[in-house]
């Protein structure tokens, strides 16, 4: 079953001779339990498309649905709210609160409204757990190792049980062992909560671990 | 949530713009202070005075020190259908020897004994003869005399003994601590000389109702109020104070602006992930104001402590005219917490536009 449908959208930026096209006519979907990692070297538009998928970003042209629904239509509220409640967010950088603990930053999610806390406490504590992170929880986010962030990060976006999970590059600060680990944790996640994720990576190793591999190149998708 | 935590965890950031609040609060409460005791002394006295108009002599310019009015001049105004009371009261600044080789001045207050410009007496009996005098608090603290004591005062080319019968608490006439004596020994001492016509009094205190603007040929009439913002300095005084008020209010302002506007400049990036997860603008903003709010609630509070602390030290001396009310120390306080949140709706708008995709700018 489709939760994330792109259909020939394109994005570009600037005007005349300063135009960027960085995505170019893409389609493709993400369905339910399914890991599509994207690939390809760097400025061929893969954070451009993860930004597209999580409204951060309007297409130039093309059409975005997510449940059915089209999200290119939303006004500015209506992003904001399809980011709280409908999108689980991993960004490449430290993406964590720095004077939170590891717990508080789950927590954070809960601030935004439109859910009940004493679920998310539990929520938080079970996450915590499962990523191996019981030991950290209590942790200001500074005093994290990068392993540590990038769970801290994952489990965040996994907070409000997001229907889809968008994830850029998120072991390029680890070592190979450890972003293995990452990664399988999220895959993980991913298959027995049922949500859809596209995973950005440049690195063959870690897109192996997907359920299918979305290449990139000049804002164009080479294979699916 | 947000906005708490990180004013607990960085507590040295937080602290250090409490303090500035603290000071900028701190030193607007002086300034009013300031305004307040010099105001106080300018003319608590004149303010005291039971009635709401005074009559001053026409050529005066509403300067109590000029204004002579003879006899006619008194009976005319007590002639108007409005008034309802009126009493004469005489002025005159007496330089006082009160101990070898030490002096100041006081103001000669003339009044009638018995009438209703006569001060409530808070030690010893009113005057009864024309060698007694009523002296201010302010005078038994900066001179030592007290009820039962002589006083000498300058009449004519000599000096006149009077005894200390009360003690008053009117507090300051023209920046002199005021004193009373009856008219009579008022017009002694103003005595203009055998053959020059003698003064009747300086002004007319009036009891009544819609009397200010009413003149005659020699006279005018203008409110208590009016009278006391026109004794010489207050006007420029006031208006210095004011200005300074206001000087610290906007820096306060722009302080604090500039410090909520930095550390919204600071945390860009971390608010456009917050954005990117979902925070909408008015959340953020609110935590911001939240975190002005503490801050200048605090920094405001503590310098009402430190103010009353002031008071309680150092200003319990009658040296520094430094006065504090509740009502300057309020307005002080409440004006910083208004101006911290000035300027953080100076950052509103920073916070607002940050576009969230800023968040997958970073590396
Ligand atoms: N905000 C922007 N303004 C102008 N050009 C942009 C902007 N964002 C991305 N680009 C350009 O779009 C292309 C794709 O960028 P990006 O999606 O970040 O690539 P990738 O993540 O694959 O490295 C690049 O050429 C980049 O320079
Ligand atoms: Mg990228």
């Amino acid at each position: 079953m489709t939760i994330l449908q792109l259909h020939d959208v394109a994005k570009s930026f600037g005007e005349g001779s300063q135009r960027v096209d960085a995505v170019r006519g893409v389609t493709f979907a993400v369905g339910r339990g399914e890991v599509v990692a994207l690939a390809g070297p760097s400025g061929s538009g893969k954070s451009t498309l993860l930004a597209l998928a999580g409204a951060l970003l309007s297409p130039t042209s093309g059409a975005i649905t997510v449940d059915g629904k089209d999200i290119t239509r939303y006004g500015a509220r209506a992003r904001t709210r399809y980011r709280r409640d409908r999108v689980g967010f991993v960004f490449q950088g430290s993406n964590m609160v720095p004077f939170l603990t590891a717990r508080e930053n789950l927590l954070l999610v809960g601030e935004f409204g439109g859910i009940d806390r004493s679920a998310l406490r539990r929520r938080a504590d079970e996450l915590l757990e499962k990523l191996d992170l019981a030991g950290v929880r209590d942790q200001i986010a500074t005093r994290l190792s990068g392993g540590e962030r990038q769970r801290v990060a994952i489990a965040r976006a996994l907070m409000r049980d997001p229907a889809l999970l968008l994830v850029d590059e998120p072991t390029a600060s680890l070592n190979l062992e450890l972003g293995i680990r990452v990664v399988d944790a999220l895959v993980n996640e991913v298959h027995v909560r049922n949500k859809a994720c596209i995973m950005v990576t440049h690195d063959d190793r870690m897109a192996r671990r997907a359920d299918r591999l979305v290449e990139i190149r000049d804002g164009q998708v080479l294979a699916g | 949530m947000l906005a708490l935590i990180e004013i607990r965890r960085r507590k040295l950031q937080f602290g250090f713009v409490t303090g500035v609040v603290l000071l900028i609060a701190y030193l607007i409460m002086m300034v009013t202070g300031l305004g307040l005791g010099l105001n106080q002394q300018a003319g608590t006295a004149l303010l005291n005075l039971n009635g709401d108009h005074l009559a001053y002599a026409s050529n005066a310019n509403l300067s109590v020190i000029r204004s002579r009015l003879a006899d006619s001049d008194v009976s005319e105004i007590r002639s108007i259908p409005e008034v309802e009371r009126a009493t004469p009261l005489g002025y005159v600044a007496v330089v006082i020897e009160y101990a070898p080789e030490t002096s100041d001045t006081a103001a000669i207050l003339g009044v009638i004994p018995g009438s209703f410009a006569e001060p409530e007496v808070i030690e010893g009996r009113s005057i009864a003869g024309p060698n007694e005098i009523l002296i201010d608090r302010t005078w038994t603290r900066l001179a030592g005399a007290g009820v039962g004591d002589s006083l000498a005062l300058p009449v004519a080319f000599d000096t006149r003994t009077f005894t200390v019968v009360g003690i008053v608490d009117q507090g300051y006439f023209f920046f002199q601590p005021a004193m009373y004596v009856d008219l009579s020994a008022w017009q002694a001492i103003v005595f203009q000389g055998e053959g020059a016509q003698q003064p009747a009094a300086s002004v007319v205190l009036l009891q009544g109702q819609q009397l200010a603007g009413r003149s005659g040929a020699g006279w005018q009439i203008v409110t208590k109020q009016d009278g006391f913002e026109n004794i010489e300095g207050v006007r420029a005084q006031q208006s210095t104070v004011d200005a300074l008020r206001y000087m610290g209010l906007l820096i306060g302002a722009m302080v604090i602006g500039v410090f909520f506007y930095v550390i919204t400049l600071q945390k860009t990036a971390l608010l456009g992930i917050l954005k990117a997860i979902g925070a909408s603008g008015v959340y953020l903003v609110t935590q911001g104001l939240l975190q002005v709010l503490v801050v200048s609630v605090a920094g405001a509070g503590l310098a009402v402590g430190l103010a009353l602390l002031t008071e309680a030290t150092v200003l319990s001396s009658d040296s520094i005219p430094i006065r504090f009310t509740w009502g300057a120390i309020a307005t002080a306080a409440i004006s910083v917490v208004v101006a911290g949140l000035v300027g953080v709706a100076l950052s509103a708008r920073q916070v607002t536009s940050i576009d969230p995709i800023i968040a997958m700018q970073q590396q």
